[in-house]
């Protein structure tokens, strides 16, 4: 461990004070968005990363959590924070079922897999008009609010609150490595087989590992829509899926600094080339090819070698085996 | 025959012809992993060149649809060799998921570098073939409908005979057995890929010429192609050409017979459906071999 152990403090105070350095609220719509896909990366690092698999399907939980807040907040008055927690089992409880049935397949089937689910989500979304509002979206949803005494209205208030889930949520997945049960996901993701045989229930650690990781991003969700205050189909689309995928690639799976890395890099980097029209994802998406086949471990494996930060067994990138 | 008899023939013959489609698209992409071991994320990008190439032929050169379709499959099947020297040959020996996020990020590049030099508004493919009629008693077909099932189930019978009987396809088929066995043996893989990514991208290239009269075409349709693809396979097995001729044409019909009865937004979400079904019951596919966890 050469970290030092002055680099998280201050990377978190600097992330406080930083909305307070410009009054200028568009930076600030930015920093919520960073905060949101940060969450929603590291989510679903949880599954590239740590048990190695690639899903295609999860912005649908991100949607699922979005629409449960917003469906709850127009059938049933203002929802409060209490949606999150709503969201987060709604979104779990799609996991759990779509993990149950899918992660009995692995490597590119689970992928195609997950992006059926995926793809069933958002066209149900899409058609069920009676819940969902169909392609028109549900607007107006409620902002955040506990029990009336306060309520989630302006960016900065968003910003605090995903920001506080990001570090909360980045020190689980730190505590997680460190535990029984983390490494046993790394066991999982190098070598089922291995891990299988040494009495680690192959299956079991990897439901439990998607089910955390779709709650968690339907808990992104759930903040996503009532902070825009409108929720479409969107949210589940193909570009989406992809942009989370590449978020944590570009970023570096397998490590907490990464997704978030990763995240800033995405809505940074779509906004500079706003400007640009269609030629902004056709820069990303070179970007993203050249990462993968120049960067396996991603940006922050540059920082690594640069600055020594992590290091430890578990915050390693995955490594790149071939196959043949 | 009564109305309803007569209905239901015509749903299941729009749907072989669909079903075509899937076939010729699913082929390449089953052939690539097949042969390779890759998923082509970009598969159905080559689909959409192929239309988009097909249109601008006719339109700027001023050549007959024919023509303008052969020369566009061409010209694709030869980007095959740009995107296999610089997108999978030089990542043959990373992990799969390497080679699963490049060809996505292959795919991404195309299709917003399609938007960016075809625009996005939706183009029209004019053919001789697409307002004449063939009919069969009370059954209706179009010409061009007639010509995407001919030519799709000729191209079938090609490829079977050129993967049975010619060296090439010999040599292929010992590289989808065992890539380092068939090299000692003196294969030469660099040509096998090379091959095996021009047959699947004409191939792909070709359905876009064939169905882009049938319907507009856009630089998105890409994504639409690749899923469809990936239905038909993973229903059929990856990397088995009779799972993919099987699985296309199940998934044209079943998609036509639920749109026309039960509704058209239901049918998209149908083939997810199946697969998922089909999954569950045998993880291989119908014909294929995959690796299953724990």
């Amino acid at each position: 461990m050469t970290m030092s152990r002055f680099t998280v403090p201050v990377l978190i105070v600097g992330a406080v004070v930083l909305p307070l350095a410009t009054g200028n609220t568009y930076l600030h719509h930015l920093l919520v968005l960073w905060m949101l896909f940060s969450l929603l990366a590291l989510s679903l690092n949880i599954i590239i990363g740590y048990i190695g698999e690639l899903s295609f399907g999860h912005a649908a939980f991100f949607g699922i959590g979005a629409y449960t807040t917003a469906i709850l907040g127009m059938h049933f008055g203002l929802p409060g924070i209490f949606g999150l927690f709503v969201a987060a089992a709604m979104a779990g409880l799609f996991g759990l079922v779509i993990g149950y049935a899918s992660l009995r397949i692995e490597g590119p089937q689970f992928a195609i897999l997950t992006l059926g689910f995926g793809s069933i989500i958002y066209t149900t979304t899409n058609y069920w008009v009676d819940v969902t509002r169909g392609p028109m979206g549900i607007s107006n949803i409620a902002p955040l609010g506990v029990g009336g005494l306060f309520e989630f209205t302006t960016a900065i208030e968003y910003y605090y609150l995903a920001l506080f889930l990001v570090a909360g949520f980045g020190y689980c997945c730190h505590a997680l490595m460190q535990s029984r049960t983390g490494r046993s996901f790394i066991a999982v993701r190098e070598n089922a087989s291995l891990a299988a045989s040494l009495g680690i229930n192959v299956f079991r650690t990897k439901l439990l590992a998607f089910v955390v990781a779709t709650a968690v991003a339907g808990v992104a969700g759930a903040i996503f829509a009532p902070y825009l205050t409108v929720v479409t189909p969107e949210v589940m689309s193909l570009h989406y899926m992809v942009a989370i995928i590449i978020m944590v690639i570009v970023g570096g799976r397998g490590t907490i600094a990464g997704p978030i890395l990763g995240a800033l890099i995405y809505v940074g980097i779509l906004e500079l080339l706003r400007a640009t029209g269609p030629l902004r994802m056709v820069i990303f998406a070179g970007l993203m090819t050249l990462s993968v086949i120049y960067l396996p471990g991603g940006l922050i494996s540059i920082l690594k070698r640069k600055i020594h930060i992590g290091g430890g067994v578990t915050d390693q990138p995955p490594k790149p085996e071939a196959k043949q | 025959m009564d109305i309803e008899t007569i209905l239901l023939i015509q749903q299941i013959m729009n749907g072989l012809v669909n079903g075509m489609t899937y076939v010729l698209i699913a082929t390449g992409l089953t052939l690539v992993f097949g042969v390779l071991h890759i998923i082509n994320f970009a598969h159905g990008e080559f689909y959409m060149l192929g239309a988009f190439f097909t249109f601008f032929a006719s339109k700027l050169l001023g050549l007959d649809y024919v023509t303008a379709g052969i020369l566009a499959t061409v010209a694709v099947a030869s980007l095959g060799i740009v995107a296999n020297r610089f997108f999978f040959w030089p990542l043959r020996r990373e992990h799969e998921f390497t080679l699963l996020l490049s060809s996505l990020g292959l795919a991404l590049l195309l299709t917003n570098g399609g938007e960016l030099i075809f625009g996005a508004d939706p183009k029209y493919i004019s053919s001789p073939f697409a307002d004449g009629i063939v009919a069969m008693g009370p059954m209706i077909l179009t010409q061009q409908r007639i010509l995407i099932f001919g030519i799709g189930a000729l191209m079938l019978v090609l490829l079977y005979f050129f993967i049975q009987k010619t060296t090439m396809g010999k040599m292929m088929r010992a590289t989808a057995q065992d890539a380092e066995g068939a090299a000692l043996t003196g294969v030469d893989i660099r040509r096998v890929y090379t091959v095996t990514f021009v047959l699947a991208c004409g191939l792909a290239a070709l359905a876009g010429a064939l169905v882009g009269p049938t319907a507009m075409i856009y630089p998105t349709v890409g994504s639409w192609a690749v899923l469809k693809g990936f239905i038909v396979v993973v229903l059929g097995g990856l990397g088995s050409i009779v799972g993919a001729l099987i699985g296309g044409l199940t998934l044209g019909v079943v998609e036509a017979l639920v749109g026309g009865y039960i509704s058209l937004g239901f049918a998209q979400a149908v083939g997810f459906a199946i697969i998922i079904v089909v999954l569950l019951w045998r993880p291989n596919g119908l014909f294929g071999v995959a690796r299953r966890a724990g």
